[in-house]
């Protein structure tokens, strides 16, 4: 046996011969276990957000303007959108940092938001026959009605009409049931009349000989009955579309198609399009199926449950729709399906929507076979146009009509409301809204003032009408009804937009003009922190006025809670270890005192110093690393058990932070390496003491007895 | 000079708090290669202290200590180690062996300090010794599982594994009943004999002592004589000391 040999046996007798070690291996054993697989799970959750962040949105690197007032952060700071300075030149800056050697592309963007409404079924009808009375007497605002012949006019006006009191009787329906609910004093008497008033068969003969007044009647008396007008805030990224797509390649069109190079045109982001935009009883319906798919009951499911009673209750967004052919329609077709004689529409679709387990496949399948087409299922289709308003930044309101070319959503992160809300947006139409200049919008303003001779908003009055209020506003989207050509009822529409929505802009027209922030990708993002640096040497030189950040800073919080979770395990891991180094040294401490006399004999006969030390080391490394050894290796056992199974994301949020619907989590080796030091280190430290106590026991003690 | 230790007007002082106790008050004494030797004396006669200064385990207050031609008071600590290393043997009142290791590791363990002879040199010659002392069936054994005479020459067999030139046991029959002390300090006259190996060893035990060649007397931290076992004995006797380990027991 050698030295060595010797040295492992008596600290491997040492260690068996006391319990308090199994204490402290335990605690080893703990805080590596800890260690690898928590460490390598938020390793691999950094890279996975790392893969979401980068794809969806960041890019590797952002640049943005160093004249900011506040830091870039992509998915909104505390306080809503930063505010960030105008990159004024960035067709140059574009040049010079994709002239660095790592860089692979710089897509500009510039991401903003506004609240649109989406108008009630009410207002959108009124508002179509409006506008057929107006193109039939001559003064059509929109062209495509202009070129309609008389007769179509006419089927349509009637069509509508038919639509209109289809709504008065759904509303006197609905009042009667308060009515009887509620006794007679609680509804206004106007109302009350109002409605009996438009019922009448004679007020729809004479509709013809007043058509304005009656409308305004309809328009002030009926319409604010149904408040349900949605409000919805929009977040969009205006960016080089074409690029974007070729940069971000999980990005994928989901309907539709893509904005055509170089146009115009606004893709909604899928989940925003499916959650706030589609009708809330067939977006219900997909939810219950999705969840009873996963194995959720609704029988025993509150929130399913909650589900099925919203369906049950709200369908007027249903039976608004209908004008009387097609409630009749739909009423024979529900009461054949349920084998019922309930003349009521909106009795039938309560017990329609009331599904269980057993039949929600039966109930989901028929109402998109034979409901679905009858009405809109999306308050935006695509193909419409659709007209957003927004304060620029100077105060001033800006309306931009674009049309809706399709849906997207980028792969793995279908699920998930951070990568799913912001929808996309041309960058002409960006800028436009966000009140800068561009060539068009010169244009326009000069023929306004020639046409109207209105005056250009200046900003002290915008802020007048406003109330001085915040940054956003409202937009009308189009809510189409029924099969019919799609109709635009934008309203305060500035832009003529049929000539702007097919132009084709170059890229040089695309790139010249302001943008917010940039996506710098590159080609080795191993080498991320050195193109930073060099961006931003390159900014100084060049005077680009320029600040590169890496994605994880451009995230703001977001990038920061890995961060914060690694500080929260280290901390974890520190305040296992630190009791582990106070048991080891105090037990090390007893173990040296009640040895004395064999570390005395032990110098007597010749042992040096070092020897005693090497010994006592030896002791505790063995512990620390046969403990520490079994920890790393059951974690390593965890971890590939975890990469095997995967881990479901637990909820939508999660589906970002894993990078799609399951983390595959991966141990590092770099992990381990750094356990091992840990804990090498940790049970060198914590036996130094005892260690140099015992080099200090004489050789004197071999003559005396052990205490 | 043929004097193995060399002890010229050694003084030991002990500092207890304010008083100081001196345990050798102006020791001289020259031990030759080949001698047998006990040290005889009263309890606190300052035995113990004698053989830690030769052991090199101590230093004296004032004198000089030499062992093997040396002057220990001019070694460091990491040389009085290696003399004691390689050219002393121990063996301790109450046996001292290294209670995790085994019977022939014990032995083994100051050839491993040594790093001299390779392992097959090593496992030899721990098993002659072993076979020396009548062990060399029990190799495997610990420490725990042996009686108090087989403990004593596993440490008897250890001190002489390296072949030292000097062999120190401070009452080495202490915890020993008479029969198997008297084993002991035959196997360590064989030893003496047949190897040539100088024993020092402490004794109160006229019976360990008439195995000397020589018995020098301490009293009171003084040298009283240097006589023979013969002498001793008798004069251990009249003085009425304790006669036997037995009796003391
Ligand atoms: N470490 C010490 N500190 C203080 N005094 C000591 C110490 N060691 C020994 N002495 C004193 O020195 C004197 C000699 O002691 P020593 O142990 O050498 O005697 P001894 O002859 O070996 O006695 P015994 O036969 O009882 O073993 C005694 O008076 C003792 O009290
Ligand atoms: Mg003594």
């Amino acid at each position: 046996m050698s030295r060595l040999g010797m040295l492992l046996q008596i600290a491997w007798r040492n260690l068996l011969a006391s319990p308090i070690n199994l204490i402290i291996g335990g605690l080893i054993l703990a805080g590596t276990l800890l260690f690898v697989v928590v460490g390598g799970l938020l390793d691999s959750l950094n890279d996975s957000m790392a893969r979401s962040v980068i794809g969806s949105v960041a890019g590797h690197i952002q640049i943005y303007s160093s004249k900011s007032k506040d830091e870039l952060s992509l998915f909104g700071g505390m306080g809503g959108d930063p505010e960030l300075a105008a990159v004024t030149e960035f067709p140059r800056i574009k040049e010079a940092v994709e002239g660095l050697e790592n860089v692979k592309e710089v897509v500009p963007m510039g991401s903003s938001g506004a609240l649109i409404t989406a108008g009630n079924i009410v207002d959108v009808t009124l508002e179509k026959l409006r506008n057929l009375i107006k193109a039939r007497a001559g003064s059509a605002d929109d062209p495509r009605l202009a070129r309609l012949t008389p007769e179509a006019l006419d089927a349509r006006i009637s069509a509508t009409r038919r639509h209109v009191r289809q709504i008065i009787r759904v509303l006197e329906a609905d009042q009667k049931k308060a009515l009887a609910i509620l006794k007679d004093q609680a509804i206004d008497p106007d109302v009350v009349a109002s409605l009996e008033k438009v019922s009448q068969d004679a007020f729809w003969d004479d509709f013809d000989q007043d058509p304005w007044g009656s409308l305004e009647f309809l328009e002030n008396k009926i319409a604010p009955q149904v408040t349900d007008a949605q409000l919805m805030f929009l977040r969009y990224l205006g960016t080089d579309l074409d690029q974007f797509q070729q940069s971000f390649d999980r990005m994928q069109v989901i309907d539709g198609t893509p904005v055509p190079k170089g146009q115009r045109g606004f893709l909604i982001a899928k989940l925003f399009y499916e959650d706030q935009m589609k009708l809330k009883n067939a977006r219900r319906l997909d939810k219950l199926r999705d969840a009873t798919a996963n194995g959720r009951l609704i029988a025993s499911d509150d929130e399913l449950k909650r589900f099925v009673k919203e369906n049950r209750t709200q369908t007027r967004d249903i039976v608004l729709q209908l004008d009387d052919l097609k409630t009749a329609e739909a009423t024979t077709k529900l009461q054949a399906f349920l084998k019922s004689t309930d003349p009521d529409l909106t009795a039938l679709l309560s017990t329609f929507f009331d599904t269980t387990d057993e039949n929600l496949e039966a109930r989901a399948a028929f109402f998109y076979a034979e409901l679905a087409p009858m009405i809109e299922l999306y308050k935006v289709r695509i193909g419409d146009t659709l007209t957003i308003k927004a304060f620029t930044r100077g105060g001033a309101i800006q309306a931009v009509n674009v049309k809706v070319y399709g849906t997207f959503s980028f792969t793995g992160l279908e699920k998930s409301p951070l990568a799913g809300n912001t929808s996309l947006m041309d960058l002409m139409s960006f800028r436009d809204l966000y009140g800068y200049l561009t060539v068009d919008k010169a244009e326009e303003i000069k023929r306004l003032q020639q046409d109207t001779g209105a005056q250009t908003v200046t900003r002290a009055n915008a802020e007048d009408e406003l109330f001085g209020e915040g940054a956003t506003i409202v937009a009308e989207a189009t809510a189409g009804i029924i099969d019919e050509d799609k109709t635009f009822t934008g309203v305060g529409r500035r832009l003529r937009e049929d000539d702007l929505v097919k132009r084709v802009y170059t890229d040089s027209e695309i790139n010249s003009g302001v943008v917010l922030n940039a996506a710098v990708m590159v080609k080795d993002p191993s080498q991320l922190t050195a193109t930073i640096e060099a961006i931003n040497r390159l900014s100084e030189e060049k005077n680009l006025s320029i600040k590169a950040v890496s994605w994880q800073q451009a995230s703001g919080i977001l990038g920061q809670i890995i961060t914060f979770f690694r500080g929260v395990l280290i901390l974890a891991v520190l305040f296992i270890f630190g009791i582990a180094m106070v048991i080891i040294n105090n037990a090390m401490m007893m173990a040296t005192l009640q040895r004395t006399q064999t570390i005395g004999t032990m110098r007597a006969i010749g042992a040096q110093r070092s020897l005693v030390l090497t010994m006592v080391l030896t002791e505790s490394v063995v512990l620390g690393v046969l403990f520490g050894g079994v920890g790393i290796l059951l974690g390593t056992g965890v971890m590939a058990w975890l990469h095997q199974r995967g881990i479901p994301a637990p909820n939508d949020v999660a589906y970002f932070f894993f990078s799609g619907p399951r983390l595959l989590p991966d141990v590092s080796s770099g992990n381990l390496a750094i356990a091992l030091v840990i804990i090498l280190a940790v049970t060198l430290f914590s036996t130094l003491f005892p260690a140099l106590i015992a080099t200090r026991i004489s050789p004197l003690r071999a003559m005396q007895a052990d205490e | 000079m043929n004097s193995i230790v060399s002890i010229r007007d050694v003084v030991k002082e002990y500092e207890l708090g304010t008083t100081v106790v001196q345990a050798l008050r102006g020791v001289n004494l020259d031990v030759q290669k080949g001698e047998f030797l006990s040290i005889a004396g009263p309890s606190g006669s300052g035995k113990t202290t004698l053989l830690n200064l030769i052991g090199c385990v101590d230093t004296a207050t004032r004198g000089v200590v030499q062992v093997a031609g040396r002057d220990t008071a001019r070694l460091t600590e990491r040389e009085l180690t290696d003399l004691r290393l390689n050219t002393i043997g121990f063996i301790f009142q109450s046996f001292n062996l290294v209670a995790v290791l085994n019977v022939f590791q014990n032995v083994e363990f100051p050839l491993l300090l040594q790093r001299k002879l390779g392992a097959k040199a090593r496992k030899e010659r721990v098993m002659s010794l072993l076979e020396q002392v009548g062990l060399h069936t029990h190799a495997r054994h610990r420490p725990s599982e042996l009686s108090g005479g087989q403990r004593q020459r596993v440490a008897v067999a250890r001190a002489l594994v390296t072949e030292p030139l000097l062999v120190l046991a401070d009452e080495p029959t202490a915890n020993l009943d008479s029969e198997t002390g008297n084993q002991i300090i035959d196997l360590m006259k064989e030893l003496n004999v047949k190897k040539g190996t100088t024993f020092i060893f402490s004794t109160h035990d006229h019976k360990v002592m008439q195995h000397a060649n020589a018995v020098i007397r301490l009293a009171d931290g003084k040298v009283l004589a240097r006589e023979s076992a013969k002498d001793a004995v008798a004069h251990a006797l009249s003085l009425g000391e304790a006669p036997t380990a037995e009796a003391r027991a």
